[in-house]
């Protein structure tokens, strides 16, 4: 996959890190998943009628995940923006130095580009690093697709791809997980008047 | 009786998804309460066959098809989801009476529950028997979309509390599998084998010894603590205990005695297939890890004076980490041991959270704090307690004092002397912390506790006395265990 998008792809998503609304944070997520799925429509030229199916699966994808969760957003409307955990430099540091330190640590994959292995690996720990610093439930979520985008990265970038079966059966999970984790948030919502999760911590042992 | 298989594994799957879908159909709570009883039972007979076939073919080869594999692993892990979803599903409305507030509306809460019970049962049962790595990963996921809105059914703070925390958890550890399974596609595409089927396990096997060592290790590294996750395994057990006890009853015996060691049949399939690879060392070290982690995170919590279905969870983190050691050891004896494990574990583990069910109904406050002196309150419930505890603390002559001897001696034999010996301690201290709780929440002094007796008692003491059987038949099955054919062709790892 051409590298300026690879690189486009790692940005938007520490983007989800730093900003602050909801919609801001979805448009970057919707953005990424556009991105992937042109990255792998473009890959699909010199690939399996199979695999021009999963592109455009992916790309469906980008239209599907974000139009769901814009209807949950605008479901649970937030009086006033949630607090945040860190102040915005400090998570962008943390979630860049992760990235920085999987881009470090990573072991060659096999996949004969260091970019993207890297990048894709950089993804998946920067959708861990938004679960665990940021506290709306919405945002988490986002968190999970992140790292579910990383994932794609890595599998639409293996020669000859990935058996089509799994990747359509991977974003037929992710798109289960998205609509109950959604039908969660507007019930979280919906209980507390808020969707912060620093309120979800009652229980401990 | 072999070419029924293929039959019996698509009904296995159908039946149970179909009956999901017949559930939302019921006008009344009391129809679909009936419809759920009848339906549960063609899911179990099905599945309790293809389990007989499996477990009476002993140690032959396992029998494979489009993306199943049916040995005898599967055999025992069909016949206990079978069991743990029948006797779920059939004491469910003794939960679904008195649950009061639900996440979904009154009129539908029953449809909803039942629907997703059985979508979750289906999945489990699929697992059992995924013949491959991809299909089974894919299985795993869909299990906690299900799993979760149960575990958050009652719709109260606490419950959304845990789904979330188990939804979110599971689903970025399922990730970090995912990730491996990517990178060992790549290894073995690498192999010249491509496809699906390339991720079969019997086809993994074949080619593991050409399989790169590094990208395959970070492979099952990854995929392993991917699974971790949903295993329930220390450190990334956090989920766990906050799950398990705010489910409904019937769920958390679902989630503990089936979901966490099917998901545990899968880390255990990837070790018999890529061992080669990777290197025996490696893989059992850590399964060991996880283990050992496990058994001495959980141990400190069996001592507190844990609400019921709390005490249960914590425990569930030790039994899983009982089990991780056996698969790590790897030696027949330690496999014997497993398979037992695994057994016993699940039919008392699911007779515990059974009797939450009159014990909660009787004492909502024993939601929040240890109960006591039980055996004056509440004779039934108290007897289910009382073997439930005294099963999982290993109290002889219960299968599982049989199955963890055979797992320490299985690691005498496997020469990992300090690993058996830690974990003889942490069992005995666990031992020790159980049989407190059975002293003081059975047979000591109920406090001046209330305890309204209901009739949720009944289907509880008709339960412990099948599931109390059950668990004598499988303390003498075990002793004929070492040695068999069964459980060597199991130790070869051969699938």
């Amino acid at each position: 996959m051409n590298d300026v998008l690879v690189g486009a792809i790692l940005v938007l998503g520490l983007g989800v890190v730093v900003v602050r609304r909801r919609s801001a944070a979805l448009g970057l997520v919707a953005l990424q998943s556009l991105a992937l799925g042109i990255g792998a429509l473009d890959l699909a030229s010199e690939r399996s009628s199979e695999f021009v199916v999963a592109s455009g699966v992916l790309l469906a994808k980008a239209a599907v995940l974000p139009a769901l969760l814009l209807v949950v957003m605008r479901r649970t409307p937030e009086a006033r923006l949630v607090a945040p955990a860190a102040p915005a430099l400090a998570r962008l540091a943390g979630a860049g130095g992760v990235a920085l330190v999987a881009a470090a640590l990573v072991p060659p994959l096999g996949l004969g580009d260091a970019q993207t292995e890297q990048t894709a690996v950089a993804l998946v720990l920067v959708g861990i690093a938004i679960v665990v610093a940021r506290r709306p439930t919405f945002l988490q979520l986002l968190g999970l697709i992140v790292a579910e985008n990383g994932l794609s990265l890595l599998a639409v970038s293996v020669p000859g791809g990935l058996p089509y079966v799994i990747e359509i059966g991977a974003l037929f999970d992710l798109m289960l997980v998205v609509t109950v984790a959604a039908a969660f948030t507007q019930r979280i919502h919906a209980e507390l008047g808020t969707g912060d999760s620093e309120l979800l911590r009652s229980l401990r042992d | 009786m072999t070419e029924l298989v293929p039959y019996l594994v698509a009904l296995v799957v159908a039946l149970p998804l179909l009956a999901g879908a017949l559930l939302q159909l019921p006008r009344t709570p009391g129809g679909a309460d009936r419809l759920n009883a009848a339906l549960s039972l063609p899911t179990a007979g099905v599945a309790l066959a293809l389990a007989a076939i499996a477990l009476s073919r002993g140690g032959a080869e396992a029998l494979r098809g489009d993306l199943y594999l049916v040995d005898g692993a599967s055999g025992v892990y069909l016949a206990l989801i079978a069991v743990v979803g029948l006797c779920s599903a059939l004491v469910s409305p003794v939960y679904l009476r008195s649950a009061g507030r639900s996440w979904f509306s009154a009129e539908r809460s029953r449809h909803r529950y039942y629907g997703a019970l059985h979508l979750f049962w289906g999945v489990l049962l699929a697992v059992a028997i995924a013949g491959n790595l991809a299909v089974a990963w894919l299985l795993i996921e869909a299990t906690t979309a299900a799993s979760a809105l149960l575990v958050a059914f009652s719709g109260r703070r606490d419950a959304l509390e845990a789904g979330w925390k188990y939804l979110v958890l599971t689903t970025l550890g399922l990730s970090v599998s995912l990730l491996g399974i990517v990178v060992l596609g790549l290894a073995v595409s690498g192999s010249g084998h491509s496809g699906l089927r390339a991720l079969d396990w019997h086809a993994l096997q074949a080619v593991a010894d050409g399989l790169p060592h590094d990208a395959t290790l970070v492979a099952f590294v990854l995929i392993l603590a991917g699974l971790a996750t949903k295993i329930g395994w220390a450190p990334v057990h956090n989920w766990l205990p906050d799950a398990h006890s705010e489910a409904p009853a019937p769920i958390s015996a679902l989630l503990s005695a089936a979901l966490l060691p099917t998901v545990l049949l899968v880390a255990w399939r990837l070790k018999s297939t890529l061992e080669a690879a990777v290197g025996g060392g490696p893989a059992g070290a850590l399964f060991l890890a996880f283990g050992l982690a496990s058994l001495i995170v959980a141990v400190p919590f069996l001592w507190r004076p844990l609400p019921w279905k709390r005490l249960l969870a914590y425990s569930s983190l030790e039994h899983m980490g009982i089990l991780a050691l056996g698969i790590g050891f790897g030696t027949p004896l330690a496999i014997a041991g497993v398979v037992l494990h695994v057994a016993g574990h699940g039919l008392s583990k699911a007779l515990g959270f059974y009797a939450a069910l009159p014990l909660l109904r009787g004492d909502p406050e024993a939601a929040r704090r240890a109960p006591a002196g039980m055996a004056a309150l509440s004779p039934p419930t108290a007897t289910a307690m009382g073997i439930s505890l005294g099963t999982l603390g290993g109290l002889p002559p219960s299968p599982l004092f049989v199955s963890e001897l055979l797992i320490l001696l299985g690691g005498m034999a496997a020469g990992e002397t300090a690993v058996v010996a830690v974990a003889a301690v942490a069992l005995a201290l666990g031992f020790l912390g159980l049989l407190h709780a059975l002293v003081e929440g059975v047979v000591g002094e109920p406090g001046g506790r209330r305890f309204v007796r209901r009739r949720g008692e009944r289907p509880v003491a008709v339960l412990t006395a099948v599931l109390g059987a059950a668990l004598v038949g499988l303390t003498v099955t075990g002793l004929l265990l070492p040695g068999s054919a069964f459980v060597e062709t199991l130790a070869r790892g051969s699938l």
